[in-house]
């Protein structure tokens, strides 16, 4: 899953940033609005979070003018501004939450869970498939009961998997999912990397379409 | 946004008022100047009458004298009446006698009983007395002439003071009728000047009441040179009042935004201690304590605003317009809850309250009911006794009435699992207390569950 943290705060923002590539996300940092509005490969986002007091304007401009431009990720306003009245503006222009900072970690992570899930239309936090199950909080995963140990990259690919299973995933968007801006991309890893975690999963759950990309079997 | 209603200036007349001073004043000066009239004419009448009368019957008097002859046998009598024939009508009040000692004295044929006392003609001058006359006190005048043969003659003549009497009691009584309608029509008029010379202050006093009621927000209208200056000047005090509300709102935000960044900072390196598990007390004793500042200037920044916001005039909230963008926000953020916004159309009202202490006191009550409902939340207006009332309810768990009583303090949380800093309901009653409002919680009864929040808006 990729991200756009858009926040100001230098200190702040690599410490979230941090925290968020350790729960497995691939994490790309905006520190200003003007920064946030230009940046590339929108459609290849799954989330965002997004401060409203930037340095260059407010974020809530910039909240409209996504939701202006279609743009329909899920966008999760992360604020040192507390009031409900900056909350119901924020909600009705577009934002899918909002979360007041300070804010432990473990709630940030479980309100950008679930609105991912329900971008995905699931109910449960825990993503199941196919005998495994992911817990994008806990980041637990096991296979038929069984923990699973998985290095950072392959809880991404996989929690990127059952978010789409029984999809065929193009190894285009397996890429733009899960590296960050500017991380070095090649096709080749995307093929070992797939090639590791069929090993970890079973090579069953994971086919390769020919031409297309990938598909996890439900 | 309806307009809200404009206040009609009041009929009744306050005990302190300027128009009563200006009334009792007018009064009392008209009466005092009427009293004055009335009384100097009917005393100027008086005397001009009685001077008329007097001096009538002295004409009469000397006209007696000249017109009386003594006759062969020495006894007097008038070579022609008198030339007012009133003297011939019998008891007219009008009666003249001549009398010589030795002699009946002659009297007018009006006189057909009683005598005039002779006495009052003792000198040659002119003398006169209100004396018992025919038909009631007369006006007698009286004086002597010799006569031949070293004798004297009497000479009285009388009118009744009734006559006068009359004179000056009809005079009275048409002077009295006229001042009075004179002195109702000054003071009408008086009352219609003081009307619309204080016009400017009722439109003033309309104006400030527009300002009180949320109406606008300054002082409207144009008014006369000596007011003029007194409404410019509370225009840029409220002007400035609002600016200074205004900035210490966005400093008090700042002030937070400037402290929260930071504690997050700090919240994130006791998380990690916590996890590094180096220094597990330290790293929860910070972490409380993160959360305490947090709780604070979430708390102390809600009660600056409402506070601040409380004292402000010429703002206004309108219901139930100002809800749908709450219920709106509310559906999205708790997308898997029914919310349904309930307004009697009776109770669309516009009440001088901040909305943005009004929106903040409701987005408190039914982001709580979003989170504790099982499937539906209800927002409805309603007129009630002593104002307007809003009621969330849900369809949760509820609350026992253990639970009610403590709902209200800070931190106070029922379920650690959900998220929030336990500080929604002490915020909602603080700004409830600051916009003069009651918020109230209650089960709501069985075989029903959930919870009913009801904040009464006076108005």
């Amino acid at each position: 899953m990729r991200l756009l943290l858009v926040e100001d705060d230098a200190e702040l923002g690599r410490r979230l940033g941090d925290r968020l590539r350790g729960a497995g996300f691939a994490v790309d940092l905006a520190t200003t609005r003007a920064d946030a509005e230009a940046w590339p490969e929108m459609e290849h986002i799954d989330a965002v979070v997004l401060d409203l007091g930037l340095p260059d304007g407010s974020g809530m401009d910039l909240l409209r003018h996504w939701r202006g431009g279609r743009v329909d990720t899920p966008i999760l306003i992360l604020t040192a501004r507390g009031s409900w009245q900056d909350k119901v503006a924020g909600l009705n222009a577009g934002a899918d939450d909002f979360v007041v900072k300070p804010v432990r970690f473990e709630e940030l992570l479980a309100r950008l869970n679930a609105l991912l899930r329900r971008q995905s239309g699931q109910r449960e936090s825990a993503l199941e498939a196919g005998g495994i199950r992911l817990d994008p909080i806990t980041r637990e995963v096991t296979l038929d009961g069984a923990p699973l140990q998985l290095s950072r990259q392959e809880f991404r690919l996989l929690h990127l998997f059952l978010r789409r299973a029984g999809h065929v995933l193009p190894q285009a968007d397996i890429i733009e999912h899960l590296y960050e801006l500017g991380e070095l991309r090649d096709r080749n890893t995307v093929e070992v990397l797939v090639g590791r975690l069929r090993r970890k999963v079973g090579t069953q759950r994971i086919t390769t379409q020919r031409g297309l990309g990938y598909r996890f079997e439900k | 946004m309806n307009a809200p209603p404009r206040p009609r200036p009041t009929l009744a007349v306050p005990w302190h008022s300027l128009r009563l001073r200006f009334v009792l004043s007018i009064l009392l000066w008209v009466s005092l100047g009427i009293g004055a009239i009335w009384y100097s004419s009917i005393r100027l009448f008086e005397r001009h009458v009685e001077a008329s009368y007097h001096e009538e019957l002295e004409v009469h008097l000397r006209e007696l004298a000249r017109l009386t002859r003594l006759d062969a046998e020495g006894a007097p009598k008038l070579t022609r009446p008198l030339s007012d024939p009133r003297y011939e009508e019998p008891l007219s009040g009008f009666y003249w006698q001549v009398s010589l000692p030795g002699q009946p004295p002659l009297r007018s044929e009006s006189m057909t009983r009683g005598a005039l006392d002779e006495g009052i003609a003792h000198s040659p001058n002119v003398v006169h007395k209100v004396l018992g006359g025919p038909t009631g006190p007369a006006i007698t005048y009286g004086f002597t002439r010799p006569a031949p043969g070293g004798h004297v003659l009497h000479f009285v003549i009388a009118t009744d003071q009734r006559h006068l009497d009359r004179l000056v009691r009809d005079f009275t009584r048409e002077l009295t009728v006229w001042l009075v309608v004179l002195a109702v029509t000054l003071l009408a008029t008086g009352i219609a000047i003081i009307s619309f010379g204080l016009r400017p202050l009722d439109r003033l006093a309309m104006a400030i009441s527009r300002l009180r009621s949320g109406g606008s927000a300054r002082l409207e209208g144009r008014y006369p040179a000596e007011i003029e200056p007194l409404v410019d000047d509370l225009n840029a005090f409220i002007e400035q009042n609002t600016e200074i509300i205004a900035r210490a709102r966005v400093q008090a935000g700042n002030l937070a935004h400037s402290l929260r960044t930071p504690l997050a900072v700090i919240t994130d390196e006791a998380e990690r201690l916590a996890e590094s598990g180096q220094a597990p007390e330290a790293a929860a004793v910070l972490l409380d304590q993160a959360r305490r500042m947090g709780q604070q200037i979430e708390y102390q920044l809600a009660r600056a605003r409402s506070s601040a916001g409380a004292r402000l005039p010429g703002t206004a909230s309108a219901l139930p317009e100002m809800l749908e963008p709450i219920v709106s926000a509310m559906r999205r953020l708790h997308r898997d809850r029914t919310f349904v916004l309930d307004a009697d159309p009776q109770a669309a009202v516009v009440l001088p309250i901040d909305p943005v202490d009004l929106s903040e006191l409701v987005s408190i009550l039914v982001d709580n009911a979003g989170k504790w409902a099982a499937s539906r939340v209800v927002v409805a207006v309603r007129r009630a006794a002593g104002g307007v009332e809003i009621s969330v309810t849900d369809d949760g768990p509820g609350m026992t009435a253990a639970q009610i009583a403590e709902a209200c303090e800070i931190g106070r949380r029922f379920d650690e699992a959900m998220p929030g800093a336990g500080l929604g309901l002490a915020i909602a009653r603080e700004i409830a207390r600051d916009i003069g409002a009651t918020l109230s919680l209650a089960a709501l009864a069985p075989p029903a569950r959930g919870l009913c929040c009801r904040v009464l808006l006076p108005g």
